[in-house]
């Protein structure tokens, strides 16, 4: 039982001490919503992410901006029927940047919702 | 590694690219394929000529929808190239409708060389079962649930027809019926594409 208790607290540190060096990169809400719906696709436009998200033009070009120097997303900018077009992928690194920061949050809110002294409001 | 929250996200990201009623618009087409050569032959023109008539106006709306769908929903949606889970799903929906077809002419076959199971499949059976078939596998390949009641719209539309025949005497009863729920399904398509319009407006770059 004792051992039990204590493999449980290493847990709880454990995890405390991962969301505490969470990738804030990814943390942010604009940021995390650009890679999540570049994560259900192959590669998608600046339209497809301005829909999807609800952002403005000015606040995803930034974003994707700090994404595309993190090396999280691909950007290629080209024209289309002589209009510029943005197409963006996430890259190998920023798919696993993506999956990691799931991890990490769905193991410290699993760890949370098991600690006692918690209630739950119905 | 995808989870069930990004599944549920993906589904919601392509349906979202079938807005714009084009799938209300291709139903309405397909009735009107099958509702307008039925008018014309009743009409006193021949099968064939009643199937030259109709081809044109059907390639004419065709074009319409893929006008509408390649240079009004596409440029306010944005450009995507689903994933490859996704595009595999999608080359099955495109076998179903040729296997389904294929299944009907060869059980036709057989069934009309036997004179004793003619009247059986001669009957209203192929049109209610095929667009069950048809719509039923484009409701799951498409995730979009809605298309199970076309399924069943579009299949109870020919028995309709028939009844109506028999309580109203008039030879243009059936094709009447088609024709009224492929009207129908285009006022659904052009409503819908009004819908998106309103939500959707063409970014400034």
């Amino acid at each position: 039982m004792k051992e039990l208790e204590n493999q449980g607290k290493k847990q709880t540190t454990d995890s405390l001490s991962e969301i505490m060096n969470i990738d804030r990169l990814v943390h942010s809400p604009a940021r995390l919503s650009i890679l999540t719906y570049l994560s259900v696709v192959e590669e998608g436009d600046a339209v497809y992410l301005l829909n999807q998200t609800g952002l403005t033009w000015g606040n995803l070009s930034a974003n994707v901006t700090r994404l595309q120097e993190a090396g999280y997303i691909e950007v290629v900018k080209e024209f289309k029927n002589k209009k510029p077009h943005t197409l963006l992928k996430l890259t190998d690194k920023g798919r696993k940047a993506f999956h990691d920061y799931q991890d990490v949050i769905k193991g410290f809110l699993d760890i949370k919702s098991l600690s006692p002294g918690r209630t739950v409001n119905k | 590694m995808e989870t069930t929250d990004q599944k549920q996200i993906e589904r919601r990201v392509f349906t979202s690219f079938l807005q714009g009623g084009f799938i209300e618009a291709f139903t309405g087409i397909f009735l009107l394929q099958l509702g307008l050569p039925a008018l014309f032959s009743r009409s006193g023109f021949g099968d064939w000529q009643s199937a030259l008539l109709t081809l044109p106006i059907a390639l004419i709306l065709l074009f319409v929808v893929f006008l509408v769908r390649r240079f009004v929903i596409i440029p306010r949606l944005g450009r995507v190239k689903f994933l490859p889970e996704r595009r595999r799903k999608l080359s099955k929906l495109i076998i179903v409708p040729i296997l389904t077809l294929i299944a009907g002419a060869i059980v036709g076959y057989i069934f009309t060389k036997n004179a004793s199971l003619r009247h059986i499949f001669v009957g209203q059976i192929p049109f209610i079962v095929i667009p069950i078939i048809v719509f039923g596998a484009a409701a799951y390949f498409l995730d979009m649930k809605r298309l199970y009641v076309y399924g069943a719209l579009v299949g109870l539309v020919f028995p309709s027809g028939k009844y109506l025949e028999t309580v109203i005497v008039s030879r243009n009863i059936l094709p009447a019926t088609i024709l009224f729920t492929a009207f129908v399904f285009l006022g659904m398509a052009t409503v819908f594409l009004i819908a998106f319009l309103r939500k959707y407006h063409e970014p400034e770059v």
